[in-house]
């Protein structure tokens, strides 16, 4: 399969990996690195409620590779000659695919990991689409907590009353995603207000 | 299809120090006769001002907030009054002001004799209303005496004996027990639907917000909403 076709089917963006695998386009663009290292920043980016697993580290890269959005150079070691390693770098698709998976919600993905993992490596000018982004998720939310059966106060029984609570939980959840989502919105236009020159970096 | 209820574009600011602080930026809804929406939003996110603007009671400092076709800011003080007095119906939780010695029944006659209602039309109204919000036993209550949960229900009785097109509601109180604040959405819910009232109701909780046909959310001035702009949603049948 090209690189275009790869692109075109987004096949990479499916599955519950989705969510590291952007993020390491996103840390490849930065600065390209080996498994090691790119799991080690990922690990650092993403904070203490990932799991980053090295060795999964290294089948998202080989995965990034087979699609044409990563290319594995052998490269000697720092420090160590005569030994090499493999380094990942970006290519000249692994841009547009960040700025397409920065703008995509996916259904079966969890969703909120995955905006999570687009906010812990965005760039400046991805503001824009993350903004897009946490609407879309906003108002998914709110679609789920409005088909959310209403209780009328008196369960008449232990199992209403089951029924009862377990909206509520859901209730008590997408509230706080939708204020999650509404809270960043507000504070990355803040940011843009005070510093618009930041989406022409 | 001439809205109830629309608001255009408005935006309303309040002066926060030396800086203007937007609580509504450029908002749009439509309201539709017999339909209800919800809005949702944190503490200070703009509610009580979206519901306030709503009401006549402020003006949107650009835009347009139209009543069945009129511009709020084309009317004058006594137009807008009037309209509260009548047409439009607007309950918040600070505006329960009981007199000592007042009973239910003389609390929720007073707004109709003002307008010049016969005292048993407005005594029949009162009752009607009362069996409405299932609290008839309280007509002789002394007001000031209600717990929250009926004094919510006699704010609503009291509304609702104005025999309003639109119905605002601003979160109305905190109730002590969440089945008492879910019995309250309820009767809402069933008293607008049965009298084919519109409704516009804040709360801090989507649950409260359940069961009607729309639910917006409001943050930093910014609607979201679960109905694409300018959908239409019709009384379901009863």
């Amino acid at each position: 399969m090209s690189t275009g076709q790869a692109l075109q089917k987004k096949t990479w963006m499916r599955g519950p990996s989705t969510p590291l695998r952007g993020a390491l386009l996103a840390l490849l663009l930065e600065r390209p690195g080996h498994g090691g290292d790119l799991a080690n920043r990922l690990a650092t980016r993403l904070g203490e409620t990932w799991k980053v697993d090295t060795n999964d580290v290294y089948r998202l890269l080989e995965q990034l590779a087979g699609t044409g959005l990563a290319v594995a150079r052998d490269e000697p070691k720092r420090g160590n000659h005569g030994r090499t390693h493999l380094v990942y770098h970006p290519t000249e698709s692994t841009s547009a695919a960040l700025s397409t998976w920065m703008e995509t919600l996916l259904p079966r993905e969890p969703v909120r990991l995955g905006l999570q993992a687009k906010l812990a490596v965005a760039r400046p000018q991805d503001a824009p689409r993350l903004l897009v982004a946490l609407k879309a998720y906003e108002r998914e939310c709110l679609v789920l907590a409005h088909l959310v059966f209403p209780t009328d106060g008196e369960a008449r029984s232990w199992a209403a009353l089951c029924m009862d609570c377990t909206r509520d939980a859901i209730s008590a959840q997408l509230q706080t995603e939708v204020d999650w989502a509404a809270r960043t919105r507000q504070r990355i236009n803040e940011y843009l207000q005070r510093r618009p020159s930041a989406l022409t970096r | 299809m001439m809205q109830l209820l629309s608001f255009t574009n408005a935006t309303k600011a309040y002066a926060d120090g030396a800086r203007a602080l937007r609580v509504l930026d450029s908002v749009s809804l439509d309201l539709a006769r017999g339909t209800s929406v919800g809005v949702y939003g944190t503490r200070g996110a703009g509610k009580s001002t979206l519901l306030r603007l709503a009401a006549g009671l402020e003006l949107a400092d650009s835009g347009s907030v139209r009543f069945e076709g009129r511009d709020m800011a084309g009317m004058t003080s006594g137009e807008r009054a009037w309209l509260r007095r009548g047409a439009i119906a607007f309950i918040a939780a600070e505006d329960w002001r009981p007199l000592a010695g007042e009973s239910v029944m003389d609390h929720l006659c007073a707004g109709p004799l003002g307008e010049g209602v016969p005292v048993h039309q407005a005594r029949l109204r009162a009752q009607r209303a009362l069996d409405q919000v299932e609290f008839r036993s309280g007509a002789a209550a002394e007001t000031a005496a209600l717990s929250l949960s009926c004094r919510s229900r006699v704010m609503l009785a009291r509304a609702l004996v104005q025999e309003p097109r639109l119905l605002i509601i601003d979160e109305p109180a905190v109730m002590p027990s969440i089945g008492d604040r879910d019995r309250f959405y309820a009767l809402l819910r069933r008293a607008v639907r049965e009298r084919r009232i519109s409704l516009l109701a804040a709360s801090e909780e989507i649950a409260a917000l359940q069961g009607l046909d729309v639910l917006v959310s409001l943050a930093a001035g910014e609607l979201c909403s679960t109905e694409p702009a300018g959908v239409v949603v019709p009384f379901p049948s009863v």
